[in-house]
């Protein structure tokens, strides 16, 4: 199981990463996801793409289970999402949220025993493999205000990522990286797929769209369009068009 | 196991949060010893004021302090996006407040001590009570003001917003409490408000304790009032720990 394709003969519920139906929220009377519907097999990178407002963060927020459907509904592997998912489940909030005190193994090895890795060893070899996939083993001891934008973004992933989830929701993980760190980014991003972690990301910039097995276009709190990103581009009936007119030319449809 | 695992991790991060912040700890237990030395010292021919205002003051530091520590690590906690990775793991807010609790309380006990010995030795206050009935004491205040400094960080969104609780929850406090004044001295509305403030009946216990070496069975009311409140600021602390 490493691609989409491989799981479209067995499609069902429990076969799904995340499965969404009619899913609504609204914050007091303003509505902002106004009925999502969808199905991410495991073993995929699917992207959220919109622009900022569009509702990204707050799809996040209700997977992670820190807030309520006001309407519709949302499973991960099967089960309602909530702190009883988060051994499989791996979360990367917009905001770096870690300890600035701290070093960057004493930030994993703290996320790793509240992700309910108990044992020491098990918890050391843990944190050794994370930050080696994140590439900051040389910087181990370094405490976080010693380090750059980018390297804290990557101790955030690592922290994400230490309790080796089947499932990485990743709010924005790409903010402010640079191209170089951005690629790197991705190809941690595509090691994990193909070895079965479904990564669910949300991302504003065409860049990361490109790198996705599938899309999602957001836009006012419902996607405007799904597909691979080949099966999007073709929406604009041109052939060299990219991601961005590809979204440009659906927004404007879907208005 | 797990879930002692998670207290114990949350409590050994916040020990070496402070400990890693050399200023703050050496403030921690300087400005209490320095406003001791300011009153005790000012003080010092009039023994018996002295011996009024001291417990008192032992008091209002170890709520003071803690308080302020507290509403601000959690503050830093909510608006650094910290709680929200951590409410994303199985987190309970029992691990949050024993955690919190726990972490908090070695330094507090710590500073509470320090200032004590400081006081009775140092300064020169009378003295007639037991060590241990006073340390009880401090403990019951020092488990309220982490409470309520984490409820408390509930209504700031910055630091700045935290400072402005102090002239709010404290300052009253410190008029009204019998610290300055006897409480009888005060109107008799005033005196109303004091009989609701938890740092009167902290007074009082201290004051007995230390002044006419009453035993802690002597001073059970005031011990009661104070695990009430103690018990009503966990229970707020509870309600709104999990908010982000």
């Amino acid at each position: 199981m490493t691609t989409a394709e491989n799981n479209v003969t067995t499609s069902s519920a429990t076969d799904s990463a995340i499965s969404i139906s009619g899913l609504e929220f609204a914050y007091g009377n303003r509505p902002v996801l106004k009925g999502i519907d969808l199905e991410i097999p495991r073993g995929v990178a699917f992207g959220v793409l919109g622009a900022n407002g569009a509702g990204k963060t707050t799809l996040v927020r209700l997977l992670i289970g820190r807030l309520k459907a006001t309407g519709g509904s949302a499973t991960i592997f099967g089960q309602k999402p909530g702190p009883e998912l988060a051994d499989s489940v791996g979360y990367m909030p917009q905001l770096n949220a870690l300890y600035e005190a701290l070093s960057v193994r004493e930030n994993l090895d703290f996320f790793a025993r509240m992700l309910g890795l108990s044992n020491t060893n098990i918890r050391a070899n843990a944190v050794a493999r994370a930050m080696d996939l994140v590439g900051l083993s040389d910087r181990a001891d370094s405490v976080m205000s010693e380090l750059s934008g980018g390297m804290r973004q990557r101790v955030s992933l690592g922290a994400a990522l230490v309790h080796e989830p089947d499932l990485l929701l990743l709010d924005e993980p790409t903010v402010g990286l640079d191209p170089e760190l951005r690629a790197t980014f991705w190809q941690h991003f595509k090691e994990m797929t193909d070895s079965g972690t479904t990564i669910l990301i949300s991302s504003h910039t065409m860049d990361d769209a490109a790198h996705c097995n599938t899309l999602g276009f957001m836009r006012d709190g419902k996607f405007i369009a799904t597909g691979t990103p080949d099966e999007l581009r073709a929406t604009t009936g041109k052939p060299n068009a990219t991601l961005e007119d590809a979204f440009l030319h659906l927004s404007r449809s879907s208005t | 196991m797990i879930s002692i695992d998670r207290k114990l991790a949350i409590a050994t991060r916040i020990a070496k949060e402070i400990r890693r912040d050399r200023r703050s700890l050496a403030l921690i237990i300087g400005a209490p010893i320095i406003v001791m030395s300011l009153i005790g010292f000012s003080f010092q021919d009039q023994k018996p004021v002295l011996n009024q205002v001291a417990p008192a003051l032992i008091a209002t530091m170890a709520m003071f302090f803690v308080f302020v520590l507290t509403a601000i690590s959690f503050l830093r906690e909510r608006s650094q996006g910290t709680l929200e990775r951590l409410l994303a793991t199985a987190v309970t807010r029992s691990d949050l407040l024993i955690g919190y609790l726990a972490g908090f309380l070695l330094f507090a006990l710590a500073q509470s001590v320090i200032i004590l010995l400081y006081t009775l030795f140092v300064v020169d206050v009378d003295y007639a009570g037991n060590l241990w009935d006073i340390i009880i004491i401090l403990l019951i205040v020092t488990i309220a003001s982490v409470s309520m400094g984490i409820f408390i960080s509930t209504f700031a969104r910055n630091e700045f917003q935290v400072v402005q609780f102090i002239p709010l929850l404290i300052a009253p406090q410190i008029f009204l409490s019998g610290m300055i004044l006897p409480t009888s001295q005060l109107p008799i509305y005033f005196q109303k408000v004091s009989g609701a403030l938890p740092l009167t009946y902290a007074n009082r216990a201290l004051r007995d304790i230390m002044l006419r070496g009453a035993s802690l069975s002597d001073v059970m009311v005031e011990i009661g009032v104070l695990v009430l409140f103690a018990i009503v600021m966990l229970a707020a602390a509870a309600a709104t720990v999990r908010k982000t």
